[in-house]
């Protein structure tokens, strides 16, 4: 079979499974086994065939499209796009559950389904005292009793498989609409889930401020929708790459240059085309003009804006989904939700899918958009690394640290590291979902989020210390440099490496590599300084310590595969160029090989091709320099919180202003709370008032004067109309009961009134009619 | 004085005789809480209108040119005099039919309707 | 004035009849009741006999006589077993009836006695030199739809000739009528296995319900 017909089947199948599964878990859930724990082993088994089956679609893939041409941009492979089922067309609108394939999104499938495969099994241990009825701590109810509620097992596995539905979904898109679709169903999940405590008030409220801040990216979502729309008469991934990135145009040696689409071109010239049908009478004649002129309109740049608006709308949606400097502050509050949730949603996919869909339309993206969001993500990832420096709570550290990731992605996609974003959100994705997944350990095994109750859980939990300190190393970075080294390492220094090529270029923009550096410093040393914490030192509660043991087998498992991949993500298969990166390599978006286009807004910003940083000149310092940072950041956290050569509390009490500042998330949420949230709930309460005041207030009246009439009319009813009817009826029936009296029954009676009234009769006859009875 | 006996029976005559048999009848009706006796107050009845027939059709009791029932009274004191033998076979029947259900003939026993 | 015996005879009989009917009335035996009533309508079967009506008088004392008292002698037999025989009514209804009785007594007896004023003369002339006429034969026609007596008369109407002014349709349907009356009464009374045990206090607690038995 074909390869085109054997993958969109494979990846179409592993896609629908889950949803089965939802759809199974939904209706008999509660039924599935003793409270509901078959439907874990259902949801289990729907995501393992659809890790099979995403397995099977990359061996497909690599065995038709093997790696190891090297960079061979002439010769780009083809993705497999294309309808399963045209969902609606109205005029030229036409939305379709389609498919998009190129060896990303196996890739992403792949991984995808295997974390959450892992993240699924982990679950089963983690979850199991929703088996039986909870009694949540943290809940008081208004009586002054904790709460005590029914087990969710088996809901918790219900979103989780609507959830691996909707992501896989997200990747397998074939047009931006059906992106849209999953994207705001991996939101809604994402509600779900965070709100699965939901009788905690800090859990809906991060669950509210999730959704809310999302719908906030999601508007520019569908402003860039709509310009591209607007602009290229389509929702097609592949339609919008041809127009976008059309064969043979521009300067570059590969063609596929970013050229502003026909339809752009010509909205922005919107009155030079009415000024040319004016003068033209004939319209076959004007549209001819138009075409003579339309490169020259390009050429001045009439239409360019509207990409940038596309760009910059569809990365505002990603700046939400993907937390990012100004919409970074629902990822942490996210911690709320169970911590495989943590592990699956907001940090190994769906907070990746932000990242995923900026490679996905990296065509798109103008010079000028890439900047900002290079600019963006080095923002955001300098801001979660300080504030990761001073949080105390285990999953919040893990929180800030995947927006800090998540700003790296977004820097190397921003300067041109398509290939360096991409390879990292994979390795992270392995490596943070290993993290998460460890603090879950910790938490289950300790009842506690806060590190500082924690310390010496080595020995109590060595499992979990192992596969987390490999997760640390992995996050930092580690490896024996130019040699080996872990996932990490190879990402990371990807990203650095790009960065200084870029920095290379555009002397300007030099700080986004020193940020990013640093960055690398600030990663070693919150990421150990966890682990210190955590599994060093000594008890600093007993009781925690004393309660604290080793994760049940079920749950440990899960650990180590993901341990192992965090260790061998990057590596490539020995002897052969078998890798991550080389398929991703293979799987870039034609025309961005070369990175060298130039923006009409910013001339002088080149952006450098991803290929030039993998040279030597560039390549070794890098990795020296990250690695050097990186001992740096390890080195510092050991001297404070393993060797303790320096008291942590002297220091923030030195460094007060600051520490403060740091713990306090920079102000971001009082910033929020002052700009936004008050004035909006001061307007609301203001509507409130007029509504409960005004329009209540007429309401109310116009209903009080309907009651009043409403009883007046029903006092006529019951006094008159009720009245003439019952009175009717009582005169008849009283009527009927005293004639009833004569009715006696008795025979001789009735002869001798028969008598009577005959006697009676007769007498009357007689006064009356006397000549008639007796004659003339 | 005159002598009764020497005087011709006339119509009223008769029409008193019939009208004592039909109040002995209806008294009879009235006053007998037996059906039987109230049975034989319907034949008394009947009988006084008989003899009112009869009478009427008499041409023994009509002056010359007075109009008389002739045949026609006969035949009508006829019919009812079969007309009430059915009666009777009749009456007796449902006086046997109640008797047999409630074991006596007081027709004041029988108002299990008017309940 | 010779004494007129169809006058005497009348009186007789006249006296017979209402002396019975009045004991019909009075008695409480429903035996004796059933007796005095032979006897009164014996007599007023003579009384038609007087009145020149030979053939329903017959019929009376056949039918009457003969057909109906025996008739209500059985009924008397079967239902008066004991003391039920005799039921008495209370003074009060006496009374009652008696008013209502006189009344309607007077009001007829004003009606007959006025009769006299019906005929032209106010003279009722019994013609003695009548002779009697079987009245079986045009009775026999009337009721075939001939009036042979009225063809005698002066007026010969067409439809008395074609017989439309006779009895013929009114006695088929007493003959139907009778027919149809003896099978229901035969079906009323007919013998039904319960009637041997009437069922007790089947009525209310107050009904003098006694069993034949004692």
């Amino acid at each position: 079979m074909d390869l085109a017909q054997v993958l969109p089947l494979l990846l179409g199948l592993a896609w629908l499974t889950p949803l089965a599964s939802f759809a199974a878990i939904v209706f008999f859930g509660p039924r599935m086994g003793h409270a509901g724990k078959g439907a874990g082993y259902v949801a289990i088994g729907a995501i393992a065939a659809s890790a099979v089956l995403s397995i099977l679609a990359l061996i497909a893939w690599l065995i038709a499209h093997p790696l190891g041409g090297g960079h061979d941009a002439a010769h780009p492979v083809a993705a497999i796009a294309g309808e399963w089922y045209p969902l609606a067309v109205a005029g030229e609108l036409k939305i379709a559950i389609g498919y998009y394939i190129d060896g990303l999104t196996v890739a992403m499938f792949a991984m995808v389904t295997v974390v959450a495969l892992c993240i699924h099994v982990y679950s089963l241990g983690y979850m199991h005292e929703e088996l039986h009825e909870v009694t949540d701590p943290l809940v008081t109810l208004a009586n002054g009793q904790t709460l005590k509620r029914r087990g969710r097992f088996h809901r918790f596995f219900q979103y989780l498989s609507l959830f691996c539905f909707s992501m896989l979904g997200l990747v397998i898109a074939g047009n931006v609409a059906m992106v849209f679709v999953f994207w705001e169903l991996v939101g809604i999940c994402s509600y779900l889930l965070i709100g699965f405590y939901i009788e905690r008030k800090s859990a809906s409220n991060a669950a509210n401020k999730a959704f809310i801040v999302n719908r906030v990216g999601d508007f520019g979502m569908i402003v860039g929708l709509m310009a591209l729309w607007s602009g290229l008469g389509t929702f097609s991934f592949d339609e919008i790459f041809q127009q976008v990135r059309p064969a043979g145009h521009g300067p570059a040696a590969h063609g596929h240059a970013l050229t502003v689409p026909d339809g752009m071109v010509r909205f922005a010239a919107r009155e030079e085309i009415a000024a040319i049908y004016q003068g033209t009478p004939d319209a076959r004649q004007a549209e001819h003009a138009i075409r003579e002129q339309l490169p020259g309109w390009r050429a001045e740049g009439l239409g360019y804006g509207l990409l940038v608006v596309a760009g910059l709308g569809i990365f505002c949606g990603c700046v939400g989904k993907s937390a990012q400097f100004p919409l970074h502050v629902w990822l942490p509050d996210a911690m709320e939700g169970p911590t495989p949730v943590s592990a699956l949603i907001h940090a190994a996919t769906m907070v990746a899918a932000g990242v995923y869909l900026v490679g996905r339309f990296y065509p798109v993206f103008t010079p000028e958009v890439l900047l900002v969001i290079a600019v963006v993500g080095c923002i955001t990832l300098f801001i979660a690394a300080t504030i990761a420096l001073t949080a105390t709570d285990i999953k919040r550290v893990l929180a800030y640290s995947t927006v800090s990731q998540l700003g790296y992605m977004m820097l190397a996609l921003g300067v041109g590291g398509w290939v360096a974003g991409l390879f990292h959100l994979f390795t992270h994705a392995f490596f943070k979902a290993l993290l998460f997944l460890c603090s879950g350990s910790v938490i289950h095994a300790t009842g506690t989020n806060e590190m500082p109750r924690m310390g010496g859980l080595l020995r109590k939990m060595p499992w979990t210390a192992g596969t987390m300190l490999v997760g640390c190393l992995a996050i930092a970075g580690a490896g024996i440099p130019l040699v080996i080294g872990l996932s990490g390492y190879y990402s990371k220094d990807g990203i650095l490496a790009q960065l200084y090529s870029f920095a290379g270029q555009n002397p300007s923009y030099a700080w986004l590599f020193y940020v990013a550096a640093g960055g690398a410093a600030l990663t070693a040393f919150y990421m150990f300084r966890l682990w210190f914490m955590t599994f060093l030192g000594s008890p600093r509660d007993e009781h925690v310590y004393a309660h604290a043991h080793e994760s049940p087998r079920v749950m440990v498992v899960p650990l180590v595969i993901l341990a192992v991949f965090a260790v061998i993500a990057g590596w490539n298969v020995p002897g052969t160029e078998l890798g991550l990166q080389p398929l991703l390599e293979q799987a870039r978006p034609l025309g961005t090989a070369e990175g060298a286009s130039q923006g009409l807004f910013l001339p002088t910003l080149t952006l450098p091709a991803e290929h030039l940083s993998h040279a030597h000149e560039i390549h070794v310092p890098v990795t020296l320099l990250a690695f050097s940072v990186a001992v740096a950041g390890f080195l510092l956290a050991a001297v404070i919180y393993w060797w303790r050569l320096l008291d942590a509390d002297v220091i923030s009490r030195m460094f007060w202003p600051v520490h403060d500042f740091l713990r306090n998330k920079w102000w971001f949420d009082e910033l929020y709370q002052f700009l936004f949230v008050r004035p909006v709930l001061a307007g609301a309460r203001l509507a409130a008032g007029i509504d409960r005041v005004v329009i209540d207030g007429l309401a109310h009246a116009l209903a009080g004067a309907v009651r009043l009439f409403s009883r007046f009319d029903d006092w006529i009813d019951r006094l008159f109309v009720d009245g003439a009817v019952n009175a009717t009826a009582n005169v008849t029936y009283e009527a009927g009961l005293r004639l009833r009296e004569i009715q006696t029954g008795a025979i001789r009676q009735y002869v001798m009134w028969v008598a009577a009234g005959t006697v009676g009769l007769f007498v009357l006859a007689m006064f009356l009619w006397s000549y008639t009875l007796a004659g003339p | 004085m005159i002598n009764p006996v020497a005087e011709p029976v006339s119509l009223m005559h008769y029409l008193v005789v019939g009208a004592i048999l039909f109040v002995c009848g209806v008294v009879c009706m009235t006053a007998k809480r037996n059906a039987i006796g109230v049975l034989m107050g319907i034949e008394l009845v009947l009988n006084g209108a008989n003899l009112n027939f009869v009478a009427f059709g008499s041409p023994y009791l009509q002056s010359g040119g007075a109009p008389s029932l002739g045949l026609d009274g006969h035949l009508m004191a006829l019919f009812v005099i079969v007309l009430a033998a059915a009666e009777a076979a009749m009456a007796l029947a449902i006086a046997l039919s109640f008797y047999n259900a409630h074991a006596t003939v007081d027709v004041d026993q029988a108002n299990e309707l008017k309940r | 004035m010779g004494i007129v015996f169809h006058t005497v005879l009348f009186y007789l009989l006249a006296i017979l009849a209402c002396g019975f009917a009045v004991a019909v009335v009075l008695s409480n035996n429903i035996v004796r009741m059933a007796f005095y009533l032979v006897a009164c309508l014996g007599a007023v079967a003579g009384l038609f006999f007087l009145a020149g009506a030979d053939f329903v008088g017959a019929l009376q004392l056949m039918i009457y006589v003969g057909g109906t008292l025996v008739l209500l002698i059985f009924g008397v037999m079967l239902t008066a077993r004991g003391p039920l025989a005799n039921i008495q009514t209370s003074r009060a209804q006496w009374a009652m009836v008696g008013l209502i009785g006189a009344s309607l007594l007077a009001v007829l007896l004003y009606a007959a006695t006025t009769a006299g004023k019906w005929t032209h003369s106010g003279q009722i002339v019994a013609d003695r030199s009548h002779v009697s006429k079987p009245t079986a034969t045009p009775i026999g026609l009337a009721l075939l739809g001939v009036r042979a007596d009225r063809l005698n008369a002066e007026r010969t109407d067409a439809a008395l000739g074609k017989g439309m002014a006779g009895y013929l349709l009114p006695f088929e349907i007493v003959s139907v009528h009778l027919v149809v009356v003896l099978i229901g009464a035969a079906y009323l009374a007919r013998a039904r296995r319960r009637a041997t045990t009437p069922p007790m206090a089947a009525t209310s607690g107050d009904s003098n319900n006694l069993d034949p038995g004692d």
